[in-house]
């Protein structure tokens, strides 16, 4: 019985568009409303059960050649958002761009009826199976398993209309082993559209397991310019600059270093690079995005050569260009440019090949901080979180006190080897495991 | 300060003290959140956007005896009481071995509203926008090589009702606002970026006067252009009062959250209170009412009030950060650490105002006898896993032969909880609160308002990732 009182989208829609058109040139708005149930099991044992439900209103508006926003997460109070992005546009930029009209759009399945009909007890099994498995004297272990149905409804006085159901199934697991004065923190996760199956489950376990096992051994960390395998979560920090600087945004305010570099070979041929919102079953699809611009699927890098930049209607129209479909609005603020599901493609070797190319060198599995520097201009350096040294192309043990640090763009250029098992990432984000030339590992 | 209630305020009492009355439940409590906010943001010459937001939702926690949590949050405020039996029933559905207790709290009734120096909802949205465009306008007119700039002012003015089944009643006005300045310079293929901000629980009139902020963070994004890299290694190392107060809340701060600890019995041991940690010039702490920073309230959001835990005296573990679960588990006393960054969360036990306090002497002092090392000044962030952690510097400078030479850019420090402590061999005089914008993140809740405080703080050595030879 968890349910509660239905918002009616389509009528607080209608209502808000049509008190705003009298006064305004266009309006768009986008309507979002999730409910999502999530356990939460600590110390191997179910805990707490949660159920959030949040209905939100985005407004844009287009008055007088200028652009106002406004938002609220009270539905009910119509004349209140229409009149705060009246007040918005008052103060807003001279800008008009044309909203797109009505469009036929792709069909996708974005809705799983046994996910969005998960329950405390079918939720429970799912944690309680990983959480099983993971269970070992010594090891901490702490699950989270959580589902959400959002219904996403847009209008537009441009005519554009459309409405779509979508689910999304979290399991998420973490291992945290104290010995002594030795801290081991091991987590995985998996995250689709649908509900996972169990061999998902067990891979997630499995996954963890390893990475425990392979760090029974510390040893000491290895100096120098090294090559490092990155693994699909450790890659994070490499891959970022990237995401960042093949933003529209980016490129408009003048300060991406790919900026003005279409069509040039400036990474390995071995880089391609895609958005694409139309993957079945992953949490980044979607029939159009959040502007109303039909969703596709886009290259971004193709064998090393750049191809495109992601763009939403207000930089498109700044860059004098066209919408990528890469808009993305949430309750608050304005509309910005936002990924799909992106996906570096996978390259054909298995870890030990991997392994075999690395040498003496290092894994990174994860590091600590990132996000945290000046990102788009490439550099990074993190201290590792959870790094394994390699010596003759074998696993020797953990490394701890030790940071990798070097600059994207330049060891992108130069890519040694891409292995053929990509992993899903938040459930929007395929990547291989990658190994770089030449990284600057310092150690304490 | 107290203020009489008014209409609306005895109204969502009523209503809450109805809810909560009708439910089975061993112990209920209800949330309730309206808050009402403006934003404006600059980017490069052009305003990114001036908007007014209204965010209002509930949330609902339930424990019956010898069960789990049932959390439920939501907008539509008419639901509470349909939530409250959502919550119960979540509740119910969990049935433990070992219950969860919750440790006693005397039940009381507050109101508490602030006085601001200026209400920022009384200041047009124009108005903001003008202050903003001044200031924005002075990071662009530092030089041509600055090529964007993000300047953004935002204020905040929550009313926070919370009600249990155990007769607390509080009302409080929480009140934010800040300023955010991000200048990027740019030279050719050189791309630098520095920030400055300011965060306050406080009103109109402690935003004014800010030109300083702005202008510095543009000069100090164009002096980047030309700083070299710090080359990595193991140096001894000076903090600045900011980034020495990243460390403190990395290096412990988290490691002092009960929930880390409280069910894990390795940890425990690890964390023994009485335990040595570092040398007897370290003292840290978390003071959550402390008077006038972005951490204080007077209540955390189970309705305990705030208070002032010493973490570690003089090098020895002495205590730690609870909720009411975590202190009934651990046997100790609940510290007003259970807090939520909104009604979509239920609270988690979280810093307030973590410091490090000071010792005596400056900075000349902690440097003089370093051949070489590093002093890093400013924080860009920090994260840890417990025993590992990073703390970034927006810059740095090389100290060499007891001086401050050059400048050095990407000074990112690795921390290990069982060395860095041990390592500082220097704590000076000069403490200093950093109010801040940003926030702290710790199970999806980011950012909570949290302030550091520290004096300039020396260790043996860190490590300093970066380019190395070889």
């Amino acid at each position: 019985m968890l349910g509660r009182s239905p918002v009616r989208g389509r009528e607080v829609l209608d209502t808000v568009l049509a008190r705003a058109k009298r006064r305004v040139d266009h309006a768009d708005a986008l309507l979002r409303d999730e409910t999502q149930l999530s356990l939460r099991f600590e110390s191997g044992r179910l805990k707490e059960s949660a159920l959030r439900q949040e209905a939100g209103l985005n407004l844009r508006v287009f008055a007088g050649g200028r652009l106002g926003v406004a938002g609220t997460t009270d539905l009910a109070d119509h004349d209140d958002v229409v009149a705060r992005a009246m007040a918005s546009a008052g103060q807003g930029e001279r800008l008009t761009f044309d909203l797109p009209c009505s469009s036929p759009l792709p069909s996708l399945a974005t809705f799983d009826d046994p996910a969005a009909g998960m329950d405390v007890a079918s939720l429970a099994a799912l944690g309680r199976r990983v959480v099983e498995q993971l269970t070992r004297p010594g090891w901490q272990v702490s699950a989270s398993v959580e589902r959400s149905v959002e219904r996403v409804e847009f209008a537009s006085t441009a005519g554009q209309r459309f409405a779509y159901r979508a689910t999304a199934v979290r399991v998420g697991a973490e291992v945290m082993r104290v010995a002594g004065d030795d801290v081991l923190m091991a987590f995985e996760d998996a995250a689709r559209s649908g509900v996972p199956a169990d061999e998902e489950l067990d891979a997630l376990a499995g996954a963890i397991i390893r990475k425990i096992r392979r760090a029974e051994r510390v040893v000491e960390a290895p100096e120098g310019k090294l090559p490092v395998l990155f693994t699909p979560s450790g890659s994070a920090a490499v891959l970022l600059p990237l995401r960042q600087a093949l933003s529209g945004k980016t490129v408009l305010q003048g300060i991406s270093p790919l900026s003005g570099k279409l069509g040039e070979a400036l990474f390995d041929p071995a880089l391609t690079f895609a958005d694409d919102p139309l993957v079945p079953g992953r949490l980044g699809s979607r029939p159009a995005d959040d502007e109303g611009v039909p969703s596709r699927r886009l290259c971004l890098i193709e064998g090393g050569t750049l191809r495109a930049f992601v763009y939403d209607l207000e930089t498109a129209a700044r860059a004098a260009t066209a919408s990528t479909g890469h808009g993305r609005r949430s309750t608050f603020g304005k509309p910005g440019i936002g990924f799909s599901n992106t996906l570096l493609s996978p390259g054909a070797m298995d870890e030990a090949a991997l392994l075999a190319e690395v040498g003496h060198g290092l894994i990174v599995d994860e590091l600590i901080g990132v996000g945290q520097g000046n990102v788009v201009a490439g550099a990074f350096s993190h201290p590792v979180a959870l790094a394994y040294r390699v010596d003759g192309g074998e696993i020797a043990g953990r490394v701890k006190d030790a940071a990798v640090a070097g600059n994207s763009y330049e060891l992108l250029r130069r890519v040694r080897a891409v292995g053929r098992d990509a992993k899903w990432i938040a459930g929007t984000r395929s990547v291989p495991p990658l190994v770089l030339d030449a990284v600057n590992v310092a150690r304490g | 300060m107290r203020a009489a209630p008014g209409g609306q305020v005895a109204a969502v009492r009523d209503r809450l003290s109805t809810a909560l009355k009708q439910t089975r439940a061993d112990y209920a409590e209800v949330r309730m959140e309206r808050s009402r906010s403006s934003r404006v943001v600059f980017r490069g010459r052009r305003l990114e956007l001036a908007e007014e937001s209204v965010d209002a939702g509930g949330c609902v926690r339930v424990l019956s005896r010898g069960c789990g949590w049932g959390v439920a949050s939501f907008t539509t405020l008419d639901d509470l009481p349909k939530m409250l039996d959502a919550a119960g029933e979540m509740s119910r559905a969990i049935v433990l071995a070992e219950p969860i207790r919750l440790a006693e709290t005397a039940p009381r009734e507050d109101e508490v509203v602030p006085e601001l120096d200026g209400d920022p909802l009384g200041v047009p949205l124009a108005e903001k926008r003008r202050l903003l465009e001044h200031l924005n306008g002075l990071m662009l007119a530092a030089s041509d090589k600055i090529a964007d700039t993000a300047a953004t002012y935002s204020d905040e003015r929550t009313e926070w009702y919370y009600a249990n089944s155990e007769g607390t009643w509080l009302y409080e006005l929480r009140p934010e606002i800040g300023l955010a300045a991000q200048a990027t310079a740019r030279d050719g293929g050189c791309i630098e970026r520095s920030l400055e901000s300011v965060g306050l629980r406080r009103g109109w009139r402690s935003v004014q006067d800010r030109d300083e902020m702005f202008r510095a963070a543009a000069r100090r994004a164009l002096e980047l252009l030309d700083a070299p890299a710090v080359v990595g290694g193991t140096y001894p190392v000076v903090l600045d009062p900011r980034l020495a107060g990243v460390f403190v809340h990395e290096a412990f701060g988290h490691l002092s959250e009960a929930d880390f600890v409280y069910e894990n019995p390795q940890a425990r041991e690890m964390m023994t209170l009485g335990r040595r940690f570092g040398s007897d010039i370290v003292t840290i702490g978390d003071d959550g009412s402390a008077p006038g920073l972005r951490g204080t309230l007077p209540y955390d959001d189970e309705g305990t009030p705030t208070q002032r835990t010493v973490l570690v005296r003089e090098g020895m573990l002495v205590g730690r950060l609870h909720s009411r679960e975590t202190a009934a588990a651990m046997g100790e006393h609940p510290t007003g650490n259970a807090r939520a960054i909104s009604f979509r969360h239920p609270p988690i036990v979280r810093m307030t105002n973590t410091y490090l306090e000071a010792g005596s002497g400056g900075l000349d002092d902690l440097i003089a006898d370093i051949r070489l090392g590093v002093y890093a000044v400013d924080a860009v962030g920090g994260q840890t896993f417990l025993e590992n952690f990073s703390f970034s510097a927006a810059r740095g400078y090389m100290i060499r032969n007891g001086r401050l030479a050059e400048l050095v850019k990407d000074v990112v420090l690795a921390g290990n909880l069982f060395q860095s402590l041990q390592s500082i061999d220097g704590v000076a005089g000069d403490f200093r609160w950093n109010q801040t914008g940003g926030g702290c993140g710790k199970g999806g809740q980011v950012p909570l308002p949290v302030t550091e405080g520290a004096p300039h703080v020396r260790f043996r050595e860190l490590l300093v990732g970066g380019e190395v030879g070889g």
